[in-house]
C-alpha cells in the first residue's frame, strides 16, 4: 500500500514536471551558487553546495574539484551533494549545469587524510633509576614521519623509561633532555580512543622546570606501577592528545611498555621500557580533527 | 554507700576496696543460667531471650565448640550463615571476620562485653582468641553504635566466659594434635564455693605453620607458639552486690630468624553489679587492655634492619550502667570514656585520644506481642567530629509460630591512629610517603622545605582538614516461623556506608613516587538476604542450613559507570573500551552466595557424636588487576567458589575421658591463587587438616 502510494506520488511529480517542461521547455534559468560546505576536506568528504535553480537531474550537472570531476550523489533545486573526488588537489570548485559553468570564488582545500597507525617497540631505555640519578638519552618521535628520529628539532614527543617529553615549553631538569624548540604541548584526556574526536577545545600544557605536560609518576599521567608484580601498566581510559611541534595535532593510546605487548607483562620475563602505541596523527596544519 | 555520679573516681576506688576487703554476704546465683531458655546479653546489654530479640543474632552455644573440636574463635565463626573470615590474600597471613558483607575493620569484637584492641591494618586476626571456658559466642548483626559505639557498624561478635556453678573443683586438660605440627593443650579449673568463685585457664598452640606458595622464600604463616593465661574471680558481697574481676594474657612468638615477630595482648577487668532493689540494677566497670606487636624484619644475609614495626596500643575505659525496670519495660543508661594512647615507631609523636559517651535505651511493650527497643548514643572526641547514634528496632509476634522484625540503626568507626598520624617514608620501597590527617600539613611542610615535592595535587587549604568518621544505616527487616521441629529465620538487610576513608595521592616528588594522604570519600552498599533453617525432627539428630545473598558495591563507581566513565583494556587487544554497569562485580572479596550445611547427631548408647558441617562462598575477586580501581570482568583475579568440608567424631571413654578424631577440609581443597605469578602456583587453602583431641574432664 506504502509503494503504490510513492510510486503513484513519484508519477504524478514525473508528470507534473513534464508537464512543465512541455509549457517551458528553453526558458532555463541561471543557476545561482550561494554557499559551499564545508570549504576543506578530505578526498571522499561529502561537501553540500547550496542555491538556487539547479537542474533537478544529476546527469545534468557537471562538479570538478581544481578540474578532476567529482560524482553528485544527489541533487535537488536548491541544493547539489558531491565528495571530493580521488586525486582532488587545493583549487576552486566547478559546477556547470544548463550550458552555465560557475567557479567557486574561495578555493577549496583538499586535505590530507588522517594517519592511524600502530608504532611497535620503541625502545626508551634510561640509565639509572632505583635510587641513583635516572639518566640517557631520550628516543624522539615524529609524528609526520611516523618513525623515530635523531632529528633536534623535527620531533614531536620523546621517551625515557616511563617518562613522555614533549617538544614544547622549557627544560624540566632532567638529565641529557633534548632542547625544546617547538611548540608542541600535551593534555591527558578520559575516554577510550575513538571518543577523542577532535583537539578543538582542549588546553594543552608543555614541560616546564619540574613537571612534564605528561604528568610523571604512577597513577598520575598515563601509567600504573604495581609494586607487587613490578610492573608498568597503561591506566585503561587514559587518552594522550599532543600538539605537534609545528602546531599540528595527535592522539596516542599507549598499548604495553613491554617488547611484543603481551598481554599480562612479566617483569622478569619481558622486556621493558619498549612502547607499542596506536595513534591518529592529522597533517593538515590548523586542522583539529582527530577521528 | 553513698554514689555520686559525679565522682567515678571515688566510686570505683571505693568499690575495689569494698570488694578488697570483703563484706561478705550471699547472693543467688546469676540470672544469666536463670533461664533454661537461650539467653543474649549482647543485644541490648541486658540479659534477654534470643528468640524474642527484634535483631538479627547469631548464638554459638558451648556444645557447638565442643562437638566441633575447633580451638580457635575464627574457625568457628566461619561455618555461621552470613559471616565468612576472608584471607588478605592480596596481602598473605591474617583473615579477617565480613559479616553481611561488611569487612573486618567494621567488625567489633569483645570479650565479655568489653573491646579487644589491636588491629594491623584494620584487621582483628581472631585466631588470636583460644576457645576454652566459653559460655557462648554472640553474633548481633547490623549496626550496633547506639550501645557500643566506634566500629559497631557490621556487627557485634561477644565471647561471653562461663561462670563457675559446682560446689566442687572442675576443670579439663586436654591436648589437641593436627596436620602442621599442630599442638595445642590447656587446662582449666573452675569452682564455685558459697560467695566466691574461680576459674583460670591456660594454652599453648604451636604449629609449623604452612605455605601457599611454594614457589618464594618463606612460608604463608610462619611458625609460631603463643600461650592464653587467663583468670577470673567471682565474688558475691552481698545479696545485692557482687564483683567480677577478670584477666587474659596472651603472648605470641614467631620463629622468622634472624628476624623477630611478638605479638601481646593484656586485658584486665573489674565489675561490680550492684542490685539496689529487684527494679534496679548499676554496673560499674573498668576495664584496661594493651596491645604490643613488636616486629623487626633483617636480611637473612647482611643482618640489616629492612623494617622494624613497634606497636603498643592502651585503652583505658571506666564505665557505669544504669538498669531501670518498669513492669516489663527496661530503661538503661550508661556512661563512659575511653582513653586511648598509642605508641608507634612509624609515627611523629606517641598519641593519645580521650572520647567520653552516654548512651540510654528503652525497651517497652507498648502492645501485647509488640516489643520495641530504642536507643541513641552519644560520643564526644578529641580528634574528629562527634557522633550521634540512634537505633529503632521492633518485633511483632503475629502468632506463636510467626513473628517480624525489624531494625534501623546506624554505626561508625573513628578514624584510626594510623589514619591520623602515621608518619612514613618507605625508604626499601621507593622512597613513597604516607601521612596521617592530623600530620600532613607539617609533613608536606617538611618536604617542600627539603625539596622533596614535584607538584602539590590538592589544595594546600584543605590540607589537615578533619577527617569525619566512617559511618553506616543498617537496615533489617525479618521473620521468624516455627512450625513443628522446624525453625526458619529470613532476614533481608541493607548497610549504607558514607564517608569511608580513602588514600589519595597529596603531592609528587622528585624521586617520581607519591606523597599519600587520607581523605572521607567512599560510599558503598552492601545488601541482601540471610536465610537459616533448623530442623530437630529427628531425635538425636539435629539438621541446620543457611543461606546468604549478597550485593556489594560502591556507589560513586556504579554512577562513574552510568555515566560512561570507567575503563578497561580489552586483553587481546590492549586498547580501553567503556565498562558497562553489568561488567562491575562488586566490592573485593564478597561472594553472591555462601551456604552452611551443619548435621549434629548423637549416639546416647555408645556416648558417642559426630558432626558434619559444609560451608561454600561462590567466585569471588581478590583485586583491581587492570588499573581502573573496581573490579571488573576483565580483571585476572577471581578465584572460583568453593566448599570446605570439616568432620569431627567424638567418644567418651571411662566418663571422664573424651576422644575426638577429625577433619577440617575433608575433601582436601586447595584452589588457586589467580595473583600468582607466572609459572607460580600459590594455593587458597593449604589443604586436608587431621586432628585428634584428647580431653580429660574432672
Amino acid at each position: 500500500m506504502k509503494t503504490t502510494l510513492k510510486l503513484f506520488t513519484f508519477l504524478m511529480v514525473v508528470f507534473s514536471f513534464l508537464a512543465c517542461s512541455d509549457d517551458d521547455g528553453d526558458a532555463v534559468s541561471e543557476f545561482t551558487v550561494t554557499t559551499i560546505s564545508p570549504e576543506s576536506g578530505t578526498v571522499g568528504t561529502e561537501i553540500r553546495i547550496t542555491g538556487t535553480d539547479f537542474p533537478s537531474d544529476a546527469s545534468n550537472i557537471s562538479v570538478s574539484f581544481n578540474g578532476i570531476p567529482a560524482t553528485v550523489t544527489s541533487v535537488s533545486t536548491t541544493e547539489i551533494v558531491t565528495t571530493v573526488p580521488s586525486g582532488a588537489t587545493s583549487g576552486q570548485i566547478e559546477i556547470s549545469a544548463n550550458g552555465f559553468r560557475k567557479t567557486s570564488a574561495a578555493t577549496f582545500t583538499v586535505l590530507s587524510n588522517l594517519v592511524s597507525d600502530t608504532v611497535s617497540n620503541l625502545e626508551a631505555p634510561q640509565t639509572g633509576g632505583q635510587g641513583q640519578p635516572i639518566g640517557g638519552p631520550f628516543t624522539k618521535f615524529s609524528f609526520e614521519t611516523g618513525a623515530v628520529t635523531d632529528s633536534e628539532t623535527d620531533w614531536d614527543i620523546a621517551f625515557r623509561g616511563t617518562t613522555i617529553a614533549v617538544n614544547g615549553g622549557t627544560a624540566t631538569g632532567t638529565n641529557e633532555e633534548p632542547t625544546r624548540n617547538g611548540n608542541g604541548g600535551a593534555t591527558v584526556q578520559n575516554g577510550i580512543f575513538s571518543d577523542i574526536t577532535s583537539a578543538d577545545g582542549l588546553s594543552f600544557d608543555q614541560d616546564a622546570a619540574g613537571s612534564f605536560a605528561v604528568p610523571a609518576g604512577s597513577g598520575e599521567g598515563w601509567y600504573n606501577y604495581n609494586p607487587a608484580t613490578f610492573t608498568v601498566t597503561p591506566i585503561p581510559g587514559r587518552i594522550l592528545v599532543f600538539r605537534t611541534h609545528d602546531g599540528k595535532f595527535a592522539k596516542v593510546e599507549i598499548i604495553s611498555y613491554y617488547r611484543d605487548a603481551p598481554a599480562e607483562p612479566d617483569a622478569f620475563l619481558n622486556e621493558s621500557r619498549v612502547y607499542t602505541f596506536n595513534y591518529v596523527y592529522n597533517p593538515n596544519e590548523g586542522e583539529t580533527a582527530l577521528e | 554507700m553513698s554514689l555520686n555520679k559525679n565522682n567515678l573516681t571515688l566510686i570505683f576506688f571505693t568499690l575495689y576496696l569494698t570488694f578488697t576487703i570483703g563484706q561478705v554476704e550471699e547472693r543467688r546465683d546469676s540470672i544469666l543460667t536463670q533461664d533454661l531458655e537461650e539467653v543474649v546479653v549482647t543485644a541490648t546489654r541486658t540479659v534477654r531471650q534470643l528468640s524474642s530479640l527484634p535483631l538479627p543474632v547469631t548464638l554459638i552455644p558451648k556444645t557447638q565448640l565442643e562437638q566441633t573440636g575447633v580451638t580457635r574463635l575464627d574457625e568457628i565463626l566461619n561455618e555461621q550463615t552470613g559471616i565468612i573470615m576472608t584471607p588478605d590474600a592480596t596481602v598473605g597471613g591474617g583473615e579477617g571476620v565480613q559479616i553481611q558483607g561488611i569487612a573486618s575493620d567494621y567488625v567489633l569484637v569483645l570479650i565479655d562485653g568489653v573491646p579487644v584492641v589491636g588491629r594491623s591494618s584494620g584487621n582483628l586476626d581472631l585466631s588470636r582468641f583460644a576457645i576454652g571456658n566459653i559460655k557462648q559466642i554472640e553474633v548481633v548483626k547490623g549496626p550496633s553504635s547506639s550501645l557500643f559505639g566506634s566500629e559497631a557498624l557490621g556487627g557485634v561478635i561477644n565471647i561471653i566466659t562461663e561462670k563457675p556453678s559446682s560446689e566442687n573443683i572442675s576443670g579439663q586438660l586436654s591436648h589437641r594434635m593436627a596436620t602442621f605440627n599442630h599442638h595445642n593443650s590447656n587446662f582449666s579449673i573452675n569452682q564455685r564455693k558459697e560467695d566466691l568463685g574461680y576459674s583460670f585457664f591456660v594454652d599453648r598452640l604451636s604449629t609449623d605453620g604452612y605455605d601457599l606458595a611454594s614457589g618464594d622464600v618463606g612460608q604463608t604463616v610462619n611458625p609460631f607458639d603463643n600461650y592464653t593465661l587467663s583468670g577470673r574471680l567471682f565474688y558475691d558481697a552481698s545479696e545485692k552486690l557482687d564483683f567480677f574481676v577478670s584477666g587474659r594474657f596472651f603472648h605470641q612468638d614467631f620463629d622468622v630468624a634472624p628476624s623477630t615477630s611478638m605479638e601481646q595482648d593484656l586485658n584486665l577487668l573489674v565489675r561490680a553489679n550492684h542490685d539496689p532493689s529487684s527494679k534496679t540494677n548499676l554496673q560499674y566497670e573498668l576495664y584496661y587492655t594493651n596491645y604490643i606487636t613488636d616486629e623487626e624484619s633483617l636480611d637473612i644475609l647482611t643482618d640489616e634492619v629492612l623494617l622494624a614495626n613497634d606497636f603498643n596500643q592502651k585503652l583505658f575505659r571506666p564505665e557505669v550502667r544504669f538498669n531501670q525496670k518498669f513492669g516489663e519495660n527496661t530503661f538503661t543508661l550508661g556512661v563512659g570514656g575511653n582513653l586511648e594512647t598509642l605508641q608507634r615507631n612509624l609515627f611523629a609523636n606517641n598519641v593519645s585520644f580521650f572520647s567520653q559517651y552516654v548512651f540510654s535505651q528503652y525497651d517497652f511493650t507498648p502492645l501485647e506481642g509488640l516489643n520495641v527497643i530504642a536507643g541513641i548514643r552519644f560520643d564526644n572526641h578529641s580528634e574528629y567530629n562527634s557522633q550521634l547514634s540512634p537505633k529503632l528496632s521492633a518485633r511483632y509476634e503475629i502468632s506463636p509460630s510467626l513473628a517480624v522484625k525489624g531494625s534501623v540503626g546506624s554505626g561508625f568507626k573513628a578514624p584510626d591512629f594510623r589514619q591520623l598520624y602515621l608518619d612514613f617514608t618507605n625508604a626499601s620501597g621507593g622512597g613513597y610517603s604516607v601521612f596521617g590527617k592530623e600530620v600532613e600539613a607539617q609533613g608536606i611542610q617538611r618536604l617542600q622545605e627539603n625539596g622533596e615535592i614535584a607538584n602539590l595535587a590538592v589544595n594546600p587549604a584543605q590540607l589537615g582538614q578533619r577527617l569525619n568518621a566512617e559511618s553506616s544505616i543498617g537496615y533489617n527487616l525479618g521473620m521468624t516461623l516455627k512450625s513443628g521441629k522446624l525453625t526458619t529465620e529470613v532476614n533481608l538487610f541493607r548497610n549504607d556506608f558514607t564517608n569511608l576513608i580513602d588514600t589519595q595521592i597529596l603531592a609528587s616528588k622528585t624521586n617520581g613516587q607519591n606523597v599519600f594522604g587520607y581523605i572521607n570519600r567512599e560510599r558503598v552498599y552492601t545488601q541482601g538476604l540471610e536465610t537459616d533453617i533448623k530442623f530437630n525432627g529427628i531425635k538425636n539428630l539435629s539438621l541446620s542450613g543457611g543461606y546468604q545473598l549478597l550485593f556489594a558495591y560502591d556507589k560513586d563507581q556504579e554512577d562513574a559507570l552510568v555515566q560512561g566513565n570507567v575503563f578497561a583494556r580489552d586483553p587481546e587487544t590492549l586498547q580501553t573500551v567503556r565498562l558497562e554497569r553489568s561488567q562491575y562485580f562488586g566490592l573485593e572479596n564478597r561472594s553472591r552466595h555462601t551456604f552452611n550445611f551443619k548435621v549434629f547427631y548423637e549416639i546416647p548408647k555408645w556416648d558417642a557424636n559426630a558432626n558434619l558441617r559444609v560451608v561454600y562462598r561462590s567466585k569471588f575477586g581478590l583485586t583491581d588487576r587492570n588499573g581502573n580501581d573496581l573490579l571488573d570482568d576483565f580483571d585476572n583475579s577471581f578465584v572460583d567458589g568453593y566448599s570446605l568440608v570439616n568432620l569431627s567424631l567424638g567418644k567418651t571413654l571411662f566418663k571422664h575421658y573424651q576422644l575426638q578424631l577429625g577433619a577440617n577440609n575433608l575433601l582436601d581443597f586447595k584452589g588457586s591463587n589467580p595473583l600468582a605469578l607466572q609459572d607460580n602456583e600459590v594455593l587458597i587453602n593449604p589443604g586436608i587438616q587431621l586432628f585428634t583431641r584428647l580431653n580429660i574432664t574432672f
